[in-house]
């Protein structure tokens, strides 16, 4: 490769660090850079630029916002006395494709690993805790993922939650154990919803 | 490249790409494995359950010769771990046994007999048995089985015959009983009381192979135990830490110190 200049060797670089892309596509997208005009590769830079820039965690639910409020916590008409709990952002984009679930949610950015040494303090469980004790919430609905560090994240969570006046629900096994919530189909993330029962 | 198939418990699943896992798993035939399940976290893949952690799970892998991963092509969930929903300190203490399962097995160094006593464990802790007392057996009959277990009966560095008394020296760093002219001037020597000690011996006697799996009554679990515990458990804490070379993820988690 020594006829690449240097900045095609680093925009190789930069696109074999993306997680699923392995040298060779990483060689094809930087050909593809080369070969598309000025702006529409330019494009993917200020996109990237802006996401970095104006793309936080929510104040409230830990949702990508690009505002202090995500769009959901700002939305009016969301019904403000249900949160759903999930394990990271894209679940919850993942429940509103469903189109069943029109109360908050609070994203705990990730999940009780202990063996990657993650514990219940990493997690954003104590935001939740607040939005408890301060809010308006009748009813949490316990979403992570249906997996050991799952369901061993719901029950840590439901345990602090139990000296509050909330409801504790979970998500329906529509979806099989040991799956993800980041795959299911809009079909049985809605029927999980419906058919939630008490934690 | 060969199609091997075995018994086998998940240690480890890490995400490796947007649809597929590595997962460690401890083989019944094999030993530790590393493995990549292709298409594992899809919905409806030919893996549903069986990769999630604790699980055990009869798997066929493809044996890459290399230092490549092996290939996962099937893996048919057999028995899952279920207390995660119902008791946090349960699933933290079966954690823990694959945590050290992990940390002190080789890859490709087949233990069979290891492998049906940590399945035994899981499935006890699954099913309400006692934590602290099955978690200590545990770890003694790892340690047995991987040659380490600390000398309880002869002193540990002459080989001379300990007699009895009410305190015993123990050498962490020693591994094991410490005689009383051997203990002089050693570093990192607990003293431990002769009931934690004759418990220690007695406990790490091997149990039957024949064991029921759901069978978990063990005779000693009395006052003779409970008295002992926390003994046990100051020592242990120190002899894994100084075996492994490292303090194990799970002990912040198990109020170990
Ligand atoms: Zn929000
Ligand atoms: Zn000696």
């Amino acid at each position: 490769m020594a006829h690449l200049t240097e900045s095609v060797v680093r925009v190789i670089d930069e696109f074999a660090k993306l997680p699923g892309i392995g040298r060779k596509s990483a060689e094809r997208l930087a050909y593809h850079v080369l070969r598309v005009s000025a702006s529409e590769a330019l494009a993917l830079a200020d996109a990237i630029r802006d996401v970095k820039q104006n793309v936080r965690y929510c104040k409230n639910c830990f949702h990508l916002a690009e505002q202090n409020e995500c769009d959901i916590c700002r939305d009016p008409r969301r019904n403000q006395s249900q949160i759903c709990v999930v394990e990271q952002p894209r679940d919850v984009l993942q429940l509103e494709t469903s189109g069943a679930y029109s109360g908050l949610y609070h994203v705990l950015l990730g999940r009780i690993s202990p063996l990657d040494g993650i514990g219940p303090d990493q997690l954003t469980i104590d935001s939740l805790v607040d939005r408890v004790k301060h809010g308006t919430v009748r009813e949490i609905i316990l979403a992570t993922n249906p997996t050991v560090e799952g369901d061993g994240t719901a029950l840590h969570i439901s345990n602090r939650l139990a000296e509050y006046p909330v409801e504790i629900t979970q998500l329906a096994r529509g979806i099989t154990t040991g799956s993800v919530l980041e795959f299911a189909n809009k079909e049985i993330l809605a029927d999980a919803l419906s058919g939630r029962r008490k934690f | 490249m060969a199609a091997e198939k075995s018994l086998a418990m998940v240690l480890r699943t890490v995400e490796f790409s947007e649809s597929s896992y590595v997962a460690t798993l401890f083989t019944e035939d094999f030993g530790k494995i590393t493995a990549l399940a292709k298409g594992a976290r899809r919905r409806k893949s030919a893996f549903e359950s069986a990769l999630d952690l604790l699980s055990v799970s009869r798997v066929v892998f493809l044996s890459k010769s290399s230092d490549s991963l092996d290939l996962l092509t099937e893996a048919r969930l057999e028995k899952a771990f279920r207390s995660s929903q119902k008791e946090l300190s349960r699933f933290y203490a079966a954690l823990y046994i694959i945590e050290l399962v992990n940390l002190m097995t080789d890859n490709r160094d087949p233990h069979p007999e290891l492998f049906r006593t940590t399945v035994r464990c899981i499935g006890r802790l699954d099913q309400g048995a006692p934590i602290a007392p099955h978690v200590l057996k545990f770890e003694l009959a790892i340690l047995r089985h991987l040659g380490h277990l600390p000398a309880l009966h002869a002193c540990s560095e002459c080989s001379r015959a300990v007699p009895d008394a009410a305190r015993m020296a123990f050498g962490i760093w020693n591994g094991g009983v410490l005689c009383n002219s051997c203990k002089i001037g050693k570093r990192k020597v607990v003293s431990l009381s002769l009931p934690a000690l004759q418990l220690l011996r007695s406990w790490s006697e091997p149990e039957p192979e024949t064991t029921n799996d759901t069978d978990w009554s063990l005779p000693q679990f009395d006052t003779e135990w409970t008295k002992v515990a926390g003994e046990v458990r100051g020592l242990m804490n120190q002899y894994l830490c100084d075996t492994l070379g490292r303090r194990p993820q799970l002990f912040d988690f198990l109020g170990f110190h």
